[in-house]
């Protein structure tokens, strides 16, 4: 799709004009967007060549603007409006794309719902009554209600996958370092991850083609050259060798999930490909989550510590600078984003710092030798990128002990642990809601995702899926 | 430690990071708290004896010296766009010394 309007140049503005149209007719149903941005300056001014030339695009609220609101989703930077722009949106523009809208997410990109942005939540385009997962929900629900065919999020733990697979598109989290993180509000330094969302392999190459490269700004940024993705895309999957991670398909409790999978594995060997199930040491795999919540709200509660009312954001009244800053903090951080900065200080105070952050810290590195291992011997990992469909707004949620929610639930930190790249692609359906596939690869090897990707885009039909928001 | 000693160890750590969980959150708190000291005490469940830790997903150095010349240039406008308040090209903030 993206190039298509690439090449259709008499058609780009009014590609875009419709975008902006249909994603304000989407608004009071899904509450994707923070702030709009009228096209017509940037289609004044379009690049003559350029990957994404005239192509809508939606941009998560974290990545500055210049010029335009960059909130992160945070009442405490509801009138933040950066002076520069981000390298990736930099990169937008050098490519000819067209920013139509800033999209609604997790406060801070902390949390899975997209439930807590201070504009209030985003509601799934497959069903209003279920969310669309976070923290990159708005980004997604925008692609997935074909408003835009592509747009750019997140993610930290799992922040672009999963929405993606709850909402029925693609989502590629890229290799750590991949695309500059300069000009992205942080959450944890050591796993924050940009991407891309579209609704198709194709587009995806193009878009991460586009974004990715070195940035000396961003002091992470990979030494790497950028291949032309879409130009290496091959799904033949003869000599390919898949791993199926046994310990979250063990952990299933939505028996159509699986059916589902294995039927794409099934297709996939029938392909050529040999796809073995293989186990991660399942006391590893258990603390997969638990190490993300220790190192990964650390790095937030010290990232976020200038958020104070004096260096960025709102300032709330008070009698002296303490003042001001408490008044600042405990007014304008919703209470779930407190919490988690608070786990951050626990993890970090006094002898916890050993016992707890630095025990995480081991852990972490026990985790990147069991999936550095696994794909020293498969060329790709493959799981279901989530248990189950979306849950309801008013779902209690699991066992939080259960494997099922340590090991099922949270297998997508693995990759921002050891920096792999990883992608959701939709995969069927259970209830009337899609369900997604992760794959992932060896660091640097987007190749072989996208291949992967393709095989299984093919097996599907689902290539350009839309929800149709009633 | 009992919920009393937790709920004020807790506010201690909130007040620490500059802001506070009034009135009944101090109890959801505290509440949310039983499930994450569970949910953290799975990591002992991993034998770590001998093992480094990892800070990075790499180890590779990324930064190189540059040259020192001068790059991304803010104008005073740009700079003190999101000021509260200026004086004569200068933020002015609140007094921190009494």
């Amino acid at each position: 799709m993206i190039k298509e309007i690439r090449e259709n140049r008499e058609a780009a503005a009014e590609v875009c004009r419709k975008a902006y149209a249909d994603t304000q007719a989407l608004q009071p149903k899904l509450n994707a967007v923070i702030t709009f941005i009228d096209p017509e300056e940037q289609l004044a001014s379009l690049p003559a060549e350029g990957l994404l030339r005239g192509v809508p695009v939606a941009v998560k609220d974290n990545c500055c603007t210049k010029g335009i609101l960059t909130t992160a989703g945070s009442a405490i930077l509801r009138d933040f409006v950066p002076p520069y722009d981000s390298t990736i949106v930099e990169n937008l523009k050098k490519e000819g794309a067209v920013m139509i809208c800033k999209t609604s997410m997790d406060e801070l990109a902390m949390g899975g719902a997209n439930t807590t942005a201070f504009t209030g939540p985003v509601h799934n385009p497959w069903d209003e009554n279920r969310i669309p997962g976070g923290s990159s929900g708005g980004s997604v629900a925008l692609v997935a209600a074909g408003a835009v065919p592509m747009a750019i999020g997140s993610d930290t733990g799992d922040s672009i996958r999963k929405p993606a697979a709850w909402c029925g598109v693609i989502g590629v989290k890229p290799t750590y370092g991949l695309i500059s993180r300069y000009g992205c509000v942080p959450y944890a330094s050591s796993l924050d991850t940009l991407g891309v969302i579209t609704r198709s392999v194709e587009d995806a190459c193009i878009a991460l083609q586009a974004v990715a490269g070195r940035d000396s700004r961003d002091m992470t940024s990979a030494d790497v050259e950028i291949p032309d993705y879409l130009a290496n895309l091959n799904s033949d999957m003869h000599g390919k060798k898949l791993a199926v991670l046994g310990n979250v398909m063990d952990g299933l409790l939505n028996d159509n999930v699986r059916k589902v999978f294995n039927g794409i594995v099934e297709k996939l060997k029938e392909r050529g490909a040999q796809v073995d199930v293989v186990y991660f040491d399942q006391k590893i795999m258990r603390a997969v989550l638990p190490a993300y919540y220790a190192i990964a709200n650390a790095e937030a509660s010290s990232n976020n510590a200038d958020l104070d009312g004096m260096r960025f954001g709102v300032r709330e009244p008070g009698e002296t600078t303490e003042d001001i800053m408490m008044n600042t903090r405990t007014k304008n951080f919703n209470k779930m984003i407190r919490r988690r900065f608070t786990i951050g200080a626990f993890a970090l105070d006094g002898e916890n710092q050993e016992k707890i952050l630095g025990k995480a810290k081991k852990v972490r590195r026990l985790i990147c030798r069991e999936i550095n291992g696994c794909l020293e011997e498969y060329d790709a990992i493959l799981a279901p990128t989530d248990g189950d469909i979306a849950p309801r707004f008013d779902d209690p949620g699991a066992d939080p002990l259960s494997d099922y929610n340590l090991v099922t639930g949270g297998h997508l930190d693995l990759e921002n642990f050891n920096g792999s790249p990883s992608m959701s692609v939709p995969m069927g359906f259970d209830q009337g809601c899609p369900l997604g596939i992760s794959i992932s690869a060896k660091p640097f090897d987007e190749i072989t995702m996208f291949n992967v990707a393709k095989a299984v885009e093919e097996i599907t039909g689902l290539k350009g899926l839309t929800a149709e928001v009633k | 430690m009992d919920k009393n000693q937790e709920k004020e160890y807790l506010l201690s750590l909130a007040r620490s990071l500059m802001f506070d969980f009034p009135g009944e959150e101090a109890d959801w708190i505290v509440k949310e708290f039983e499930t994450i000291r569970k949910q953290l005490a799975v990591l002992d469940e991993v034998d770590t004896e001998g093992v480094e830790e990892a800070t990075w997903p790499f180890e590779d150095e990324t930064t190189y010296m540059r040259k020192d010349e001068v790059t991304d240039v803010l104008t005073q406008e740009e700079a003190l766009m999101n000021a509260k308040e200026t004086l004569a090209g200068h933020i002015v903030i609140p007094r921190v010394v009494k």
